[in-house]
């Protein structure tokens, strides 16, 4: 079943174009990841499609309808975004008790385990917490919020890799136990990709790849072995990524691979290895802005 | 409505900013008053002492409208508040803390009114003008003061997120012309007398009726500001 559906969606500012035609649908129970460059466009999405920005063009519908002032729809949704502000002033306790009072599925007890995990200080002030514990706070919200469409924007901001982790593990248990629709943005591809089910890649304000993550995964592989094989093999085929070790050599190549292909593989002595979502997902973003006129070097 | 009266909620979560605070302002203000007084007292003063503290929460209602957007609308839209939500669960919220200080104005004041100003002549609720027609009405006016103030950093916050800085400038800047004109014309016609006239003559009521109008057109404005602004 599909909870969100995007079509043609266009979002201009100024002088830059955020969105650029954009349409895509976000099924009910999975985990998306959605993946890109700073800047590509992922928070001004997750931000009109829960009605805190605007398209310029297009249509974004959330459970059917419009979410612009829509308690019907907003009720069953949550969005912490990456750079949120909260009340200042405000403990930890106070913003979770504020979330408590518009999401119907808010699971306190969940909710204390969760700052008990992040070992988040509840007596401090939120303008005194650090980029971490802030991030906690965020992730808490959302985890906490059970809402039946979940974004998190780039949460683990500050977090440690302990941290990251912690995030993660709770994420699964939890959608093991409530699945729901979890819309989770990141650079960290890896450490992400064994979250995520689906992948959505944009780029430029354009989406780059919509797929299942293990269809991407098998979208590419890393041939390695004798150089001189190696490089007969991948003759013809789209190289995105090479490095050489001696007479080794670990070449990258996009397309899958047909039985033909393991089978004269095997012949000429050459290892398979899959290829990270990470790399490919640069490669395929590197790919796509070539012709570009020049490129941010990050 | 039961999401809107959660935002009133919501706001009072910490209570801090629209309950503690001014009323740890007004209370200190009183203190230092009744201080000073019963200083002039003691040196033996016996004229009666008017003192302008009452308005001191005032001015950090300001301050209270402006975080009101800056900080909890964005955090009011993570957790999927509609704006009109947001907009009416504020002003309820605001009229709430308003109330508050009224009555405890009104209060005061009687009690100053009942013991000749705390026994030395000090009159820090009960101002001379402002009680002419009577403790309702001076509720009332200390009550449409304090929205109107909130209303104005509200309002002024909310074209500032809509417009940016340059914007707010440019319609404060309108605003103050359009008065400048006013007062031009007022001169121009050698009129200020019967304007003096017109404005001592409407009293505190009058005085109330054009804060309830100011309110209205501020929050009004800021209502409509909102309905497009982003995060």
């Amino acid at each position: 079943m599909t909870v969100i559906e995007v079509q043609h969606l266009t979002k201009r500012y100024k002088d830059t174009l955020a969105l650029d035609d954009v349409s895509v649908s976000f099924e009910k129970d999975t985990i998306y990841g959605l993946l890109g460059r700073n800047g590509a466009g992922k928070t001004t999405l997750m931000s009109i499609l829960t009605a805190q920005n605007f398209g310029t063009s297009g249509s974004a519908r959330v459970f059917g309808e419009d979410p612009y002032e829509n308690a019907r729809v907003l009720s069953r949704i949550c969005f912490v975004r990456e750079s949120q502000r909260y009340p200042e002033d405000a403990l930890p306790t106070h913003a979770f008790r504020m979330a408590s009072l518009f999401f119907p599925n808010w699971d306190q007890a969940f909710a204390e385990e969760l700052i008990a995990d992040f070992e988040l200080p509840l007596k401090t002030r939120i303008k005194k917490l650090s980029r971490g514990q802030l991030s906690a706070v965020g992730v808490i919200i959302g985890l906490a919020s059970r809402a039946e469409i979940t974004f998190f924007d780039e949460p683990y901001l500050g977090l440690d890799a302990v941290a990251r982790q912690l995030f993660y593990d709770r994420l699964l248990a939890d959608y093991a136990e409530h699945p729901r629709t979890i819309i989770l943005s990141s650079h960290l591809i890896d450490e992400v990709a064994n979250l995520i089910e689906r992948v959505v890649v944009i780029d430029g304000g354009r989406i780059l790849l919509d797929d299942e993550t293990d269809a991407v995964r098998s979208r590419a592989a890393t041939i390695v072995g004798d150089q001189a094989a190696v490089d007969l093999f991948v003759t013809g085929r789209e190289v995105i990524h090479r490095e050489n070790l001696g007479r080794v050599a670990s070449v990258t190549v996009l397309g899958d691979l047909t039985a033909d292909d393991r089978a004269a593989l095997q012949a000429s002595d050459l290892d398979v290895a899959p290829v990270s979502l990470q790399q490919l997902v640069v490669r395929l973003t590197q790919h796509a802005a070539r012709g570009a006129a020049k490129g941010d070097p990050r | 409505m039961s999401r809107t009266l959660n935002v009133v909620r919501m706001q009072l979560a910490n209570r801090e900013t629209f309950v503690w605070v001014p009323l740890l302002i007004l209370g200190s203000a009183f203190a230092i008053s009744m201080i000073i007084w019963g200083i002039l007292s003691s040196a033996g003063v016996t004229v009666n002492m008017y003192g302008g503290g009452a308005q001191a929460p005032l001015w950090y209602f300001v301050a209270v409208g402006v975080q009101a957007l800056t900080l909890t609308f964005p955090f009011s839209q993570a957790l999927s508040v509609t704006r009109r939500e947001f907009f009416v669960g504020t002003m309820l919220t605001a009229a709430l803390t308003s109330a508050i200080l009224a009555a405890i104005f009104v209060v005061g004041g009687l009690i100053e009114l009942a013991t000749g100003g705390w026994g030395i002549g000090g009159y820090f609720f009960a101002l001379d003008w402002l009680w002419t027609s009577g403790p309702l009405m001076a509720g009332l006016f200390f009550f449409m003061l304090t929205m109107t103030v909130f209303s104005l950093g509200f309002w002024a916050a909310t074209i500032y997120k809509r417009w940016g800085a340059l914007r707010l400038t440019a319609i404060l800047v309108a605003i103050s012309l359009v008065l400048l004109g006013a007062v031009w014309v007022i001169t121009a016609t050698r009129s200020w007398g019967s304007v003096m006239e017109v404005i001592v003559g409407s009293g505190v009521s009058g005085l109330t009726g054009v804060l309830t109008v100011l309110t209205v057109l501020l929050a009004g404005g800021a209502a409509l500001a909102l309905q497009r602004a982003t995060v």
